[in-house]
């Protein structure tokens, strides 16, 4: 699955050409005097493996090798305790045909990308317009928000989570100055999904920060032209700033679907590991995880792995596809 | 003087590539001493006992180094499968009951018939480490699944003791309600939980098995009357709501009712006796789980709180034996123990400590003997039966918190908790 990650993707490639670039240049005006052009290129290229190799092992040992182990085991029965037995289609065909489990982990972790994903990014976009307009203190305000993205994801956070809507947490000690008698949000299925989307709509920072920067990249000539003739805001907003900001919502978009869909830490600190309360929260990977270290199935969550890796290559291709009629690129017509 | 530099170059990566793989090619700097790995989980005080019976060990065996691999419950198993799986499993692990049937059933597990010294562990007990008739483990020591009550809770809200001899569920129930209500609000009558001890014990009052011939032996009947004492529970607020008693339940022992000083009665173990004395800071009193008007048979039973298993691939098979054979036999090492790991169930180790233990284990010690001729002897899940926790809870909470009908959960449960053991 790493191997999807997008954010992973250039920093590897960046730190690679980094590496190979300062390598090679010390030698390039020696080389000059007395070798072939050829000869040296060779030699150049030589010393870029040597320097490559670190992350070829690392590419091929780490990531490629599991992901290639992974589809092989997808296909057997695998109990991590003895050897894998090959059953061909049989995980495949369990998942889909007698596993109820793995159906409402699909219909949970659905509606939390539904549901979150447009929040985050509105909430996002609405906050990067107003410091957008030239707020003091913007790059403070900017720090600020984008802490959440940073600690979103960790395990201190969904602790924290747990108790601000724990029976006795915060939010019902706020309602209870006003007399009203909460229950315990993470623990009352109707609403223990709701606390996850909630603290995911929290890192919006991330997306605003990158909103930002689209903004910043909208020529303000646009908006001086506009007013001259009379535009209102919201017109300036809605002819102006969304159609050129949208091959950046677009970016944001597609990012935060394949890693909201991957979502892992919070179900599984919020719940306690269990996905509950009755899988209220049970997301895609949890279950996954749950499969292959709780119960000793690792052919079936590699196989619960794969059908992840296709879901969500479906889900980019579609929203690839659909870009098309909705993304403003300034450069085409 | 290009060609040494790139020379030097090739050597510096290639000394750093070295350095990624190396470790673990070093060999023992102890010489020729037998190395023997040894994986348990747990708190840190037990991490601490452990060491100290493992220095006790090293100084009667001086050529046996032993190494313990310490982890917490939660990831205890993940790391162990892991280990198994890449053929480095631990000499002597740690594995409680339910998941013995998978490790035994695997062949990771070697058989201890004859290599090591059983004949003064209570032969009942010692039954729950055998699988098709090999001794794959033995148990550390015996715990019993009882209701822990505390007195002064129940008497300030103008109640009494009640007499566990005689008591019934309904019972339970009425005084957990009558509890919460002569409190300050602050204090509920009961907590729950969905240990399947709990309902292996109400099923055997009903007299039915849990796992009856490779199936679940509970019938659906059973299963709502065991959720309508939940369901009871709350609508006469003897006990917190679903939600809540979810959020306690999830914060573990120290934070339970009992432990808090909050709730009267409790469902738990009897080695935590002594833990949710020392947190809640009061007396608390072992009793029998009430019983069922027309019970035959009490249900509880003595279970095995862990159990010392040898690795199938172990190069110092001898070694492991020997290790175990200290753990359960040598009084030095019972007495460091103590019930760490449950009650010994070696006579004479027993004998030989009783004076030392701590006054919450001798009174579980008494409260044992004087239940000891109702138990029941005690069951051993099968290939599936670590699933059955999981199971349980996800139905259980789906009723309580009226997600669910009885009557759907039922049907649901028994299909997937047989799907389980069918694996």
């Amino acid at each position: 699955m790493s191997g999807l990650d997008p954010c992973r993707g250039p920093a590897v490639v960046d730190s690679l050409s980094l590496k190979s670039a300062v390598a090679t240049e010390p030698h390039a005006p020696k080389g000059r005097r007395r070798r072939t052009g050829v000869n040296r290129s060779r030699r150049e290229a030589l010393t870029a493996y040597v320097f490559l190799a670190p992350w070829f092992v690392g590419l091929f040992l780490i990531t490629i090798g599991p992901i290639a182990a992974s589809l092989y085991l997808s296909f057997t029965d695998y109990s991590l305790l003895d050897e894998a037995k090959w059953v061909g289609l049989d995980n495949y065909t369990t998942m889909f045909e007698q596993d109820p489990r793995f159906w409402t982990s699909l219909k949970v972790t659905t509606i939390y990308v539904v549901v979150s994903v447009p929040l985050q990014l509105g909430f996002a976009l609405g906050l990067a317009l107003l410091l957008d307009r030239g707020l003091r203190g913007l790059s403070f305000y900017r720090s600020i928000y984008y802490l959440p993205s940073l600690l979103g994801g960790s395990v201190a956070i969904a602790i924290l989570w747990r108790k601000i809507f724990g029976a006795d947490g915060l939010v019902n000690s706020v309602l209870g100055l006003f007399g009203i008698q909460g229950t315990s949000y993470v623990n009352n299925p109707d609403t223990a999904l709701g606390t996850l989307i909630l603290l995911h709509v929290w890192t919006f920072g991330a997306p605003m920060v990158i909103f930002l920067a689209g903004l910043r990249q909208i020529p303000r000539s646009y908006y001086e032209a506009a007013a001259v003739d009379g535009a209102t805001t919201l017109r300036q907003f809605k002819t102006i700033t969304l159609p050129l900001l949208t091959p950046i919502i677009f970016f944001n978009l597609v990012l935060e679907v394949i890693k909201s869909f991957q979502s892992f830490t919070q179900s599984f600190i919020v719940s306690n590991g269990s996905g509950g309360p009755n899988d209220s929260t049970l997301f895609y990977t949890l279950y996954l995880y749950v499969n292959g270290f709780k119960e000793y199935e690792m052919g079936y969550a590699s196989a619960l792995a794969w059908v992840l890796v296709l879901i969500i290559a479906g889900l980019t291709g579609v929203n690839f596809l659909a870009s098309k009629y909705w993304v403003f690129y300034g450069d085409s017509k | 003087m290009r060609s040494l530099k790139t020379t030097a170059l090739l050597a510096a990566a290639a000394m750093a590539l070295a350095a990624c793989g190396g470790g673990g090619s070093g060999g023992d700097a102890s010489g020729d001493k037998v190395k023997l790995r040894f994986s348990y989980w747990g708190s840190d005080s037990r991490q601490k006992l452990t060491e100290q019976v493992i220095a006790a060990f090293e100084k009667k065996n001086p050529t046996i180094d032993v190494v313990g691999e310490f982890s917490d419950w939660p990831s205890y198993y993940e790391s162990l499968a892991t280990k198994v799986a890449a053929n480095d499993a631990p000499d002597v692990m740690t594995i409680e009951i339910r998941g013995l049937a998978e490790y035994a059933g695997r062949g990771a597990l070697s058989d201890l018939t004859g290599k090591v010294n059983t004949a003064d562990l209570d032969p009942q007990v010692l039954a729950s480490g055998s699988v098709d008739g090999k001794q794959y483990a033995i148990p550390t020591g015996v715990n019993v699944f009882s209701m822990l009550a505390n007195k002064a809770t129940i008497e300030k809200a103008g109640q009494k003791l009640p007499d566990d001899k005689t008591w019934t569920w309904d019972e339970f129930v009425s005084l957990s309600q009558k509890i919460t209500a002569g409190g300050d609000g602050s204090v509920y009558g009961a907590e729950y939980n969905f240990n399947p001890a709990y309902l292996t014990i109400f099923a055997a009052q009903r007299g039915e098995k849990f796992y009856d011939n490779g199936k679940i032996g509970i019938t659906p009947d059973t299963l709502k009357a065991w959720w309508a004492t939940f369901t009871k529970l709350i609508e006469t607020k003897g006990s917190p709501d679903a939600a809540k008693m979810g959020e306690i339940a999830a914060a573990g022992q120290e934070q339970s009712l009992i432990a808090t000083n909050k709730g009267a009665f409790g469902m738990w173990w009897s080695n935590q006796l002594g833990a949710m004395a020392k947190s809640s800071g009061q007396e608390l009193t072992l009793l029998r789980l009430p019983k069922l008007p027309d019970a035959t048979n009490a249900g509880m039973f003595l279970q095995p709180a862990m159990h010392w298993t040898a690795s199938s691939k172990s190069e110092h098979a001898a070694e492991a034996h020997k290790f175990i054979d200290f753990l359960i036999n040598d009084p030095e090492a019972g007495g460091l123990l103590l019930s760490d790991r449950g009650l010994p169930i070696n006579s004479k180790v027993l004998e030989a400590i009783k004076s030392k233990l701590p006054p919450a284990d001798q009174q579980t010690l008494t409260f044992l003997d004087s239940v000891k001729s109702e138990l029941s002897p005690v069951v051993v899940p099968p290939k599936g039966g670590s699933k059955m926790e999981d199971i349980l809870k996800r139905y259980s909470e789906a009723v309580t918190s009226g997600q669910q009908s009885p009557d759907e959960a039922a049907t649901k449960l028994l299909e997937e908790a047989n799907a389980a053991l069918a694996g």
